[in-house]
């Protein structure tokens, strides 16, 4: 898969098993920068869950086919860990503040992370309609809720989205429900609105996407440097967005956060 | 309970399993408890000298009672759960979580042998023992140099500090700010140690209203002022991302001792000094 979004795009082919990166490359006939690879220098790139899907729509989520008893056995070893961690701590598991504690707590862990149950397709549930419309639609103020994926505790703050649609729109609920498919699950900021980003750019093909997201990361804030006013900004600029500097404008002002 | 060797290895003789340092301090203040009801030898220990534990079922840390009878031991001198904690104790602490972790991880569907999640195990364990520090120190320690005799007799109040806990029920965040105000008698306390009183007792798994008793209670007993008056207003995660999922509500909870209790007037001029704005 080629695309023409700001980030290392890695596709592997599935006869030689070889990783290429087309990084900043349009069109097939550019094709002069290809980095092979190798076991030896995989690890510099951020392959997602080890295997970047092909297409966003085949995104197999993690626990996508899970059955109930899956799900149940998931949750009964996670509460006998909780529990071992509140031992651990130094609290006593039988005083009755916390009799139950570790079996919410893994319901609420299992809650957090339900984004690796869905996959986008299904959540786009043919939302997509022919409409001719050429100006910019912005879903703005979208709240998240994410778990920063190396400390485990959460992030959470505001995604708007746009987009210039080319003949197709998508129904502007699908737009929040991809927002919380990729935000319920262990997130780094930058991967989450490069995700977003994409999947509505393979969604609708549009002339461009532009997703920002502000966020307090509540590992900063409530540990290591404890700065309890900062927030992390990230965004996503692809097509139009990227290349002409007064439709990225226009979204930023008409998406403003309040 | 403390040791300096590596050699020692714990054995609870109920599970015949071993155990830590750490759940073997814990499991004997458990055993100290309920000894009159055990029969001499129904415990195997296998060390001979023990340390006796004078500190009873505890709340969180907080001493024993029922709802109606009075409280015999008061919050400054409870004993703190890690108090003893030495860093051999802590690492092993690290350790065990650090393994319950990232069973976690596999637990929820993801590959905690990709790039990002290699470390996360230890990292989200130190982050817990960091969020639950509050169990480290003891509150006598941190107010007993900071007493001063001053003749104030005007009411003190400091205001919009920012607070961060663990919601005892989903160990999931819950923050907010906390104006805490108090009418001496004849002593005041250093300012920062009202400050301190709050992290030790956020720094745990807590619920908003035994918080909010905790640090009214610590002042009163640190000073014995006319009053103490605490409201604590906070945001619960447990309620935002999960459950109810209601964005915008907020918590507040308040402790209003002596003076304050009786005298409406005084209250009044503590809420609208010490009010919260909005976060």
């Amino acid at each position: 898969m080629i695309s023409n979004c700001d980030c290392i795009n890695i596709t592997q082919d599935k006869k030689t098993n070889v990783f290429y990166n087309f990084n900043g490359i349009k069109n097939q006939e550019e094709n002069k920068e290809i980095l092979i690879l190798t076991e030896s220098n995989v690890d510099q790139y951020d392959l997602h869950n080890g295997n970047r899907r092909q297409n966003i729509s085949d995104d197999n989520a993690l626990r996508e086919n899970d059955t109930q008893t899956v799900h149940d056995n998931r949750l009964k070893t996670m509460t006998s860990f909780y529990k071992d961690i509140l031992i651990s701590i130094g609290e006593d598991p039988t005083r009755e503040g916390l009799l139950k504690t570790p079996k919410r707590a893994a319901e609420a862990m299992l809650f957090f992370t339900k984004g690796y149950e869905q996959c986008v397709s299904d959540v786009l549930n043919d939302a997509i309609f022919e409409e001719k419309c050429e100006n910019m639609v912005i879903v703005k103020d979208i709240d998240i809720y994410s778990l920063c994926e190396h400390h485990l505790v959460p992030f959470f703050g505001k995604v708007s989205v746009g987009y210039l649609p080319n003949a197709k729109v998508i129904g502007l609920s699908k737009i929040a429900r991809i927002v919380e498919v990729y935000s319920r699950r262990l997130q780094v900021q930058e991967r989450l609105t490069r995700q977003i980003a994409e999947a509505i750019q393979e969604a609708v093909q549009p002339r461009g996407v532009a997703v920002i997201i502000e966020c307090a990361h509540m590992c900063m804030v409530m540990r290591g440097a404890q700065k309890v006013n900062s927030r992390t900004t990230t965004s996503a600029m692809l097509g139009v967005f990227r290349d002409d500097h007064k439709s990225r404008e226009e979204f930023l002002s008409l998406a403003r956060f309040t | 309970m403390t040791s300096q060797s590596t050699d020692i290895v714990f054995i609870d003789s109920t599970t015949s399993r071993e155990c830590h340092l750490f759940e073997f301090t814990s499991k004997l203040r458990t055993i100290m408890k309920v000894n009159q009801d055990l029969p001499h030898d129904s415990v195997n220990l296998t060390v001979r000298s023990v340390k006796s534990c004078t500190c009873s079922n505890h709340d969180n840390g907080d001493s024993d009672r029922n709802t109606n009878a009075p409280r015999k031991y008061s919050v400054l001198d409870e004993k703190a759960l890690r108090e003893d904690d030495t860093k051999l104790v802590r690492d092993q602490r690290v350790q065990t979580m650090s393994r319950s972790y990232e069973i976690i991880l596999e637990s929820i569907g993801e590959d905690p042998t990709r790039q990002g999640l290699l470390k996360t195990p230890k990292r989200a364990a130190e982050a817990l023992v960091f969020f639950t520090k509050g169990y480290e120190q003891s509150i006598r320690e941190i107010v007993s140099d900071a007493i001063f005799d001053e003749d104030c007799e005007n009411m003190v109040v400091v205001k919009e500090i920012d607070m961060y806990s663990l919601c005892e029920h989903h160990m999931v965040p819950f923050f907010g700010k906390v104006s805490v105000g108090y009418l001496p008698n004849k002593r005041v306390l250093g300012l920062s140690k009202i400050a301190r009183i709050v992290e030790v007792f956020s720094r745990r798994l807590q619920v908003q209203e035994r918080l909010t008793r905790q640090i009214a209670e610590a002042i009163a007993e640190a000073i014995k002022p006319r009053g103490v008056a605490v409201i604590v207003e906070c945001l619960h995660m447990c309620m935002i991302m999960r459950g109810a999922q209601k964005v915008n509500s907020r918590t507040t909870t308040s402790a209003m001792l002596g003076v304050f209790r009786e005298d409406p007037k005084s209250r009044e001029e503590f809420l609208s000094l010490g009010r919260i704005n909005p976060f």
